[in-house]
């Protein structure tokens, strides 16, 4: 999380220190290496989906059902929102600059991460142990 | 004493169109598209849990003609969002910036991602 919203001024004071040099790198890294993962999320969306698009609920829970296929998909799902948490928060520092509507905004963007990663994974998870 | 002001860059507007920057754009583009998608995904995974009523509900609806239409524009933007992160660790590898190869990149990002959405939509949805 960085301290201040930078702005074009900040950015031509050479006295400034603006970013944030830890999160920033981790965030790339980070960024990188769930990028990797999410290929395989991909593959693996396009693979159910086309299994079992239109299909009824008995479909489904064949497959999302078991656990071999479920619990990954789970893991990659959960690994996507924490992916485009930080993708969302660059376009967020680019983008807006007032501090309050920064603050905001990072804070509803990290809240429907959360919220939808969660549903996501709590579904998946019902139907492998529960049906 | 006072320091020289750091150079800063300008924006869009000053330079001239190149496919680099338009596949640039468009990563990013597809990138906040995806992340509305996921709300579908989730909706179905939801409806799929929830039991077979609510899943016949969100069946019908991506069924129907405008969600089959927002459907393919949503493989479309994660194949291409797909592509353009491979493209981007060519990059970080330190491969492919010479002219005419950065250029070749780009291009291939924006053909081979609609090549694999007609690919997919035809071997499993119109011929299925």
């Amino acid at each position: 999380m960085r301290e201040h919203i930078v702005t074009r001024e900040m950015i031509a004071n050479p006295k400034t220190k603006y970013g944030n040099a830890k999160a920033s790198t981790r965030h790339f890294l980070l960024q990188r290496l769930s990028g990797v993962s999410n290929i395989v999320f991909t593959l693996f969306l396009v693979f159910i989906v086309v299994r079992l698009a239109g299909e009824d609920r008995a479909d489904v829970v064949g497959l999302i059902g078991n656990p071999l296929v479920g619990i990954p998909f789970a893991i990659l799902f959960a690994i996507v929102c924490f992916h485009m948490r930080i993708g969302m928060n660059e376009v967020i520092e680019d983008y807006i600059a007032e501090e309050r509507t920064n603050r905001l905004t990072m804070a509803l963007n990290a809240f429907f991460a959360l919220a939808v990663g969660l549903v996501g994974v709590v579904s998946i998870l019902k139907i492998v142990f529960w049906g | 004493m006072s320091a020289r002001p750091r150079p800063t860059s300008p924006h869009l507007s000053i330079y001239r169109f190149t496919i680099t920057m338009a596949m640039s754009i468009v990563h990013r583009a597809t990138g906040i598209a995806n992340y509305a998608g996921t709300v579908l995904l989730a909706a179905w995974l939801v409806a799929a849990a929830w039991g077979e009523e609510p899943l016949g509900v969100v069946n019908a609806i991506y069924g129907s003609w405008f969600g089959l239409l927002v459907l393919f524009g949503y493989t479309w933007s994660l194949f291409h969002h797909m592509l353009g992160g491979i493209r981007h660790f060519v990059w970080d590898f330190g491969y492919g910036f010479e002219p005419g190869r950065r250029e070749g990149l780009a291009w291939t990002n924006l053909i081979a991602s609609v090549v694999l959405t007609l690919l997919v939509w035809t071997l499993f949805v119109w011929m299925a």
